[in-house]
């Protein structure tokens, strides 16, 4: 018996939609031709300029892997960076995160204010989305046991402990020891932990933190609290900061004529920082800081440095190092996952041993906090105009020039 | 805190609290006048110090030369914003105005932003590291002329207040909106001056600091601020009193960050605002509108 017409449309009906499911897995499979990267970063705020510069990172690394054929293990799939701006702003980090992680992102990147990690942390474990930090650098972030949470950079116990055992190295070897040291520092999640740290190592190292100063970055005018750090006759100053506010201390420092052996940043924004050294050829000359850095040694790194002068036409700070890293790490981790499902690629993450890399560093490999193992900052000296490597010594690229006589006084 | 401290804490204090001073009689006019409260205020004083920065790096004009048009021009601006943005809603109620000056504020600093990105910049003449010691003081040159030049300024348009006609009619309108209508000022116009002279005392100021300061679309704030706080102390309305508030704040701002640890100085600063507003909320002068 033939089947009637209801059965009959009934059946092309349902033979119309297994043609198209069958079909759908070849759409599928071309659709996924991309990866989603999100980045929560202030990109309007008073921390606009850092986070410009980082972001310039993140697009560098990005154009240079998707040039070179994308992800190989997912067919050549592009990566694409979607953005958010967090405003420095808690509620706005949070509800940006959340935008990205529904817009489908295999990761999360930022959100550089330490402040605003603490919160979007929580969601990114909770929707089981790796997180990559990038500039936070309170030491909280990664406690908790989160399984989601990655830092490459150095964080803020590993720079404050190593800067501060770097220096204390190469002020036995000039014979001028230090003994006192003065710490001024913002009063954010930043700098309160950094001084937290410059604190607690005192003991171990063998030097009396003599005064320590929260700021707020807000001020213009900085001199009765250096009055106070000149007045406490220490031997170094330690100064963790942003830009604008570092660069009137150590301004004022040196109208004060501080009597110091020498001003070193911590992390700080403005003393490594090309731009400010640019403008300030006097004031600068033979500052240190201590910061997150490239190896000038590695070849790759010379390369990076020329691609970010030619794009951008000035040069790549260290903002822009740890966000070219942080896609480098995300690549290497989607090919070794093959997948840019967030499980298979938190997994990856976890096992990362790269050593192709342009940081001073090992290999980078995760603690099971997510902390990159081998971070190591870097202690720069502004010499001849330019931020050198004085230490550690197998990458340093000149010898430090300690004690400073200009800050002397 | 030996005397060493304290003296450098008063000069850095009262140098830079001289334009606190300058910054709040801007303000203390316009809302003597307008009775509006001008948020908008630090964000004028910030594109002024874009102006400053432009005509130093473009033009090679020194930040005290050009102030002589930076003035004159954001005057003429305050003129135009009052006109166009300001009178047109003078009878709302005044949270809206509050408001109105308050979205002008995030328009400003944001299109700042849009326009010269978050970079600090910064103007540096060849007296900018110039400074001297009085006794164990450091005293900056360009800080000290800074507050000279605010002083200056803000007497000048006290005596221009005291004697000139249209100076008397902005008192006139301050004192007695109704009466100065019936006695045929412009008031219109007189609010337009009023505010301009405001925004004019806000761009100078911008102007004078520059030299030591760095200019950056946020830069306003940390002056808005403060001058809030000189015309509440000085007596809303009460033009020398925010000049002399100012240096009160100063003082107190820099004494407190040598007293106290760090960023806490704001807290004397606020204690004293808090302690003002609770015994004398007309202002340490009074005949400031306290009402």
């Amino acid at each position: 018996m033939l089947p009637d017409r209801a059965t009959r449309r009934v059946f092309l009906k349902a033979a119309g939609a297994a043609a198209v499911l069958g079909a759908v897995p070849s759409i599928g499979r071309a659709q996924a031709k991309e990866v989603k990267l999100g980045y929560i970063l202030p990109v309007t705020g008073p921390l606009a300029f850092e986070a410009q510069l980082s972001l310039n990172g993140l697009q560098l690394a990005v154009d240079e892997i998707n040039s070179a054929g994308g992800v190989k293990a997912l067919g050549g799939a592009k990566l694409t960076l979607l953005p958010g701006d967090t405003q420095q702003k808690v509620e706005l980090g949070n509800s940006e995160a959340t935008r990205l992680i529904d817009a489908g992102v295999s990761a999360l990147i930022g959100p550089f204010s330490s402040l605003v990690a603490y919160s979007v942390r929580q969601i990114t474990e909770k929707n089981k989305t790796p997180f990559m930090l990038l500039a936070a650098v309170a030491d909280n972030l990664t406690e908790g046991g989160l399984r989601y949470v990655f830092r490459v950079q150095p964080n803020g116990k590993a720079m404050a402990t190593l800067t501060m055992s770097n220096l204390a190295e190469m002020a036995k070897a000039a014979n001028a020891p230090i003994k006192k040291v003065a710490m001024m520092h913002e009063d954010g999640n930043f700098g309160t932990t950094m001084g937290n740290h410059v604190e607690g190592f005192a003991a171990k190292l063998g030097y009396a933190l003599v005064q320590r100063i929260p700021y707020s970055i807000k001020s213009p005018d900085f001199t009765a609290e250096l009055s106070k750090v000149k007045a406490s006759k220490p031997d170094l100053v330690v100064i963790s900061g942003y830009y604008g506010d570092s660069k009137i201390i150590a301004e004022t420092a040196a109208k004060l004529r501080i009597g110091v052996n020498a001003l070193v940043g911590l992390a700080n924004a403005a003393y490594s920082n090309p731009k400010f050294i640019a403008d300030n050829r006097e004031l600068t000359d033979q500052l240190f800081d201590g910061n997150y850095w490239h190896n000038p040694q590695s070849p790759r790194a010379k390369a990076v440095f020329a691609a970010y002068e030619k794009r951008f036409s000035s040069t790549l700070t260290s903002h822009g190092v740890q966000a070219y890293t942080v896609i480098h790490v995300v690549k290497d981790a989607l090919e070794r996952a093959g997948s840019a499902d967030r499980d298979k690629l938190r997994d990856a993450l976890a096992k990362t041993n790269l050593a192709d890399h342009i940081l001073p560093q090992d290999a980078i490999k995760f603690d099971d906090t997510g902390e990159n193992a081998n971070a190591t900052p870097a202690l720069l000296q502004v010499q001849g105009g330019k931020p050198v490597v004085v230490g550690p010594a197998r990458f340093a690229e000149a010898k430090p020039v300690f004690p400073v006589m200009r800050w002397h006084g | 805190m030996t005397s060493e401290l304290f003296l450098q804490a008063a000069v850095s204090g009262l140098l830079l609290g001289g334009v606190y001073g300058l910054v709040a009689s801007g303000l203390s006019l316009i809302f003597g006048v307008l009775r509006i409260i001008n948020f908008a205020h630090g964000a004028v004083m910030m594109l002024a110090m874009y102006t400053t920065y432009w005509l130093f790096t473009l033009g090679g004009i020194d930040p005290y030369l050009s102030l002589l048009v930076t003035g004159p021009l954001f005057f003429a601006i305050g003129m135009v914003i009052q006109r166009v943005v300001i009178e047109p809603n003078r009878f709302a109620a005044e949270h809206n105005q509050l408001l109105l000056t308050l979205g002008l504020s995030i328009f400003l600093e944001n299109l700042a932003l849009v326009l010269w990105q978050g970079d600090f910049r910064t103007v540096r003449p060849t007296y900018a590291g110039a400074s001297f010691v009085i006794g164990e003081a450091l005293v900056e040159v360009p800080r000290l002329v800074a507050c000279g030049g605010a002083v200056v300024l803000a007497l000048a348009l006290f005596a221009f207040l005291r004697t000139t006609d249209v100076g008397k009619a902005i008192r006139a309108l301050a004192e007695e909106p109704e009466g100065a209508m019936l006695m045929g000022i412009d008031v219109a116009r007189i609010r337009a001056v009023a505010f301009g002279i405001g925004a004019g005392c806000a761009a100078v100021a911008g102007a004078l600091v520059t030299p030591f300061f760095y200019v950056a679309p946020d830069v306003g704030e940390s002056f808005n601020i403060m001058a809030f706080v000189v015309v509440v102390l000085g007596g809303m309305g009460n033009f020398v009193g925010a000049l002399i508030g100012g240096f009160i704040v100063g003082l107190a701002e820099s004494l407190g960050a040598t007293l106290l640890p760090g960023s806490l100085k704001q807290l004397v600063v606020f204690g004293l605002f808090v302690l003002v507003l609770l015994f004398r909320p007309a202002g340490i002068f009074g005949g400031g509108r306290g009402r």
